[in-house]
């Protein structure tokens, strides 16, 4: 019984022109998102392994030099666009791609998109996601929110209930025809990318996208369908449609648009995080004092480069400076990014009343253009970094001159360049996302069961009053 | 078929029907007349499930209504005043959708155009949308459901109100077929003389109660409507 009703509403909305009107708007702006993710995407993944490539080619044909001149000097690392960044960006545009792997101190990911975006990027990118997240629930909302009240207000709905129509057969063919709405939009095109998405792939990376696109399907699934019985509860619950649609869109304002921005200025004052100048000093101060400790400990000397340790020795120094700053390093970038991770974690619970926040953190999880993302990349830069700091410092001992004289005129040569292996990041795995992000998947299924109990009850009340 | 028995239906402080207790059997055209705000179209609803009575009970075909809501609609078909039917669809597929639903299965296209002849719409019509329909069409439509739904009592709240003589006698022709294949029919209406002509038993409603029952060929047109004026004057 549900399917006939389900045919005859989709129908009616076919023929209504708004269907056709808004999710014709809607389709357009997902194909334009799409090509555009595509296009942003190819030319990002270019410039970057070119950009790599060319850097390790440069630290390899460096010709002879100090050791520490080459470290100073350093290289840069570049994070790889995972391939469904195409679908969400996530922090992407705003947290850059690129690390300096410089001597003696962490780098910032830097060069992020957004500086060189227009205040139009304050709007929100034009992302599929976005549009998921955003503009779907609004069709939803516009075709759905005289489900129920239309029908009483034209009098079908008396019409449907004398012919023994059981509430459950109305909530299931309005919802299967709102669902299937959404999905004739979404469907062919989602499905379409993904096959061209993984066909593009190389092999070994094909199954964790399918995984990744299998749970944003569910992610997303559940988060549409929340607003589809959502929409028929309220539709059922009020008096006339233009409360409906007047209560619906008031919560889409506030659920999609304010609730985000407030959950992100809230969490900022629960967890508040350092301004750069007062952690860069922070920064500065300990690795100061970590090595202070650590030369008078090695050295017995009372500042850092004390001129009165020989110069045989400052191969040793360097080791020594340097992993005494890791541990100051570790503790301030990582209390930093704890604190991200905390915002993350507490703008979850914003998810119970704004359920466009909880999707968002999965999104981008299993997009892979979340925090916890980057952060595993800014850990893998860092690895890097130490390795070439420790290696240079190996070759300064290896090579020191006991009297000293010609510890600035020692150069090394392409052997040691080529003993530093070219920078290769492997991207998390979906479990890796899944481990971060399945508190927000399970606060969609608990919101999508509370609005199908919610349209049952509506619906099951008495609907003639 | 159709039976109230002592029902009385409360809102608030206002007493909507008082005892009433009425039967149709199969085959009967039971007309009941009233003013407005008598309580006939609130025994209607309350036929329908729509509204659950304060107290006494209905039943359709020994069925309970608010106990087997969805049994007795199986039994019934019902045309308000106004069929309401979606605009944007055919007279002929919103038969089909309404059939479908009633039936529980998709009548072939002869078999829709046939039924929406016998409800006396003309062919041509049936594919035009019914936006553009007259009242009178519509009613048409709400009686080719009925009839694809083949059920054995008939519910009509003032059926005929706003629809021109002709359209008028043909519902009632249709109606005296109805009643002849043994279906019970309860019709609410301010048409004396339609509900002489076509019922075969009358009820006369004021302020809830039902205050005349009588057989339509023991009444004239004449003293029908007298004693109508002395039910609504006293």
């Amino acid at each position: 019984m549900f399917a006939i009703i389900a045919a005859k509403d989709m129908r009616e909305l076919a023929r209504d022109g708004r269907l056709l009107w808004a999710g014709g708007l809607i389709l357009v702006l997902l194909l334009v998102a799409l090509a555009a993710g595509w296009n942003r995407q190819v030319q990002l993944n270019n410039e970057r392994s070119a950009g790599q490539a060319l850097d390790y080619d440069a630290w390899l044909h460096q010709g002879y030099r100090h050791p520490h001149d080459a470290a100073e000097q350093g290289m840069h690392v570049f994070k790889p666009e995972p391939p469904l960044g195409v679908f969400d960006p996530g922090i992407g545009p705003f947290v850059g791609s690129t690390v300096w792997l410089q001597a003696h101190r962490q780098s910032e990911v830097k060069f992020r998109p957004a500086q060189d975006a227009t205040g139009l990027q304050r709007f929100g990118e034009l992302s599929p996601a976005w549009l998921l997240q955003v503009l779907v629930p609004l069709l939803i909302i516009v075709i759905g929110f005289n489900s129920m009240s239309g029908e009483r207000e034209r009098g079908t709905l008396r019409q449907l209930l004398s012919l023994g129509v059981p509430a459950r057969s109305l909530l299931l063919g309005k919802a299967a025809a709102l669902a299937s709405c959404a999905g004739v939009l979404i469907a062919p095109v989602g499905v379409g990318f993904a096959a061209f998405l993984v066909a593009r792939l190389p092999a070994g990376e094909r199954l964790d996208v399918v995984y990744r696109i299998s749970w944003l399907a569910a992610g997303y699934g559940l988060y549409l369908g929340l607003f589809v019985f959502l929409t028929l509860a309220v539709s059922a619950l009020v008096r006339s449609s233009r409360a409906a649609l007047v209560i619906l869109l008031g919560f889409w304002v506030a659920a999609t648009l304010i609730a985000p921005r407030t959950a992100s200025e809230a969490v900022n004052l629960l967890y508040p995080t350092p301004s750069r100048l007062a952690f860069d000093d922070h920064l500065s101060h300990d690795i100061a004092g970590a090595a202070s400790k650590a030369w008078a400990a090695h050295f017995g000397a009372r500042t850092q480069w004390d001129p009165s340790l020989p110069l045989s020795k400052w191969g040793a120094a360097l080791k020594v400076d340097d992993a005494a700053g890791y541990g100051a390093l570790d503790e301030n970038f990582g209390g930093l990014w704890d604190t991200f991770e905390r915002q993350q974690r507490a703008q979850e619970w914003v998810g119970l009343v704004a359920p466009v926040v909880a999707l968002r953190g999965f999104s981008m999880g299993l997009a892979g253009t979340d925090f916890s993302q980057h952060r595993d990349f800014s850990t893998a830069a860092e690895t890097q970094r130490r390795k070439i700091q420790d290696i240079v410092s190996e070759d300064l001992i290896k090579h020191a001159d006991p009297l000293g004289n010609a510890h600035f005129t020692y150069k090394a040569g392409p052997e040691l360049w080529a003993s530093v292996p070219p920078f290769k990041y492997q991207l998390p795995s979906v479990s890796f996302a899944l481990a971060h992000h399945w508190g927000s998947l399970a606060l969609l299924a608990v919101l999508f069961c509370l609005s199908v109990a919610l349209a049952h009850y509506a619906l099951s009340r008495p609907l003639m009053r | 078929m159709l039976d109230a028995i002592a029902v009385t239906k409360q809102f608030g402080a206002k007493r909507a029907l008082d005892n009433v207790s009425l039967n149709v059997l199969p085959g009967e055209i039971y007309c009941l007349l009233g003013a407005n705000g008598a309580g006939k179209t609130t025994l209607v609803n309350l036929f329908l499930n729509f509204l659950q009575p304060t107290s006494g009970s209905l039943q359709i075909g020994m069925i309970d209504v608010v106990r087997h809501p969805l049994e007795t609609k199986r039994l019934l078909a019902y045309i308000p005043e106004q069929v309401t039917l979606y605009g944007v669809l055919s007279g002929l597929e919103n038969l089909a959708f309404f059939s479908s639903l009633a039936i529980g299965e998709r009548l072939p296209r002869p078999r829709l155009l046939e039924l929406l002849e016998a409800a006396g719409l003309p062919r041509q019509a049936a594919d035009d949308r019914v936006a553009t329909y007259s009242k009178g069409m519509r009613q048409k439509v709400g009686i080719a459901i009925a009839l694809a739904k083949n059920a054995k009592a008939l519910l009509l709240d003032e059926p005929t109100s706003g629809l021109d003589p002709s359209a008028a006698n043909e519902f009632s022709e249709l109606l005296v077929k109805a009643s002849n294949d043994g279906v019970a029919v309860l019709t609410t209406t301010h048409d004396l003389f339609h509900a002489k002509q076509t019922g075969t038993r009358l009820g006369i409603m004021k302020h809830g109660r039902l205050v005349e029952e009588l057989r339509s060929e023991d009444v004239s047109h004449a003293d029908l409507e007298a004693l109508y004026l002395k039910h609504m004057k006293s």
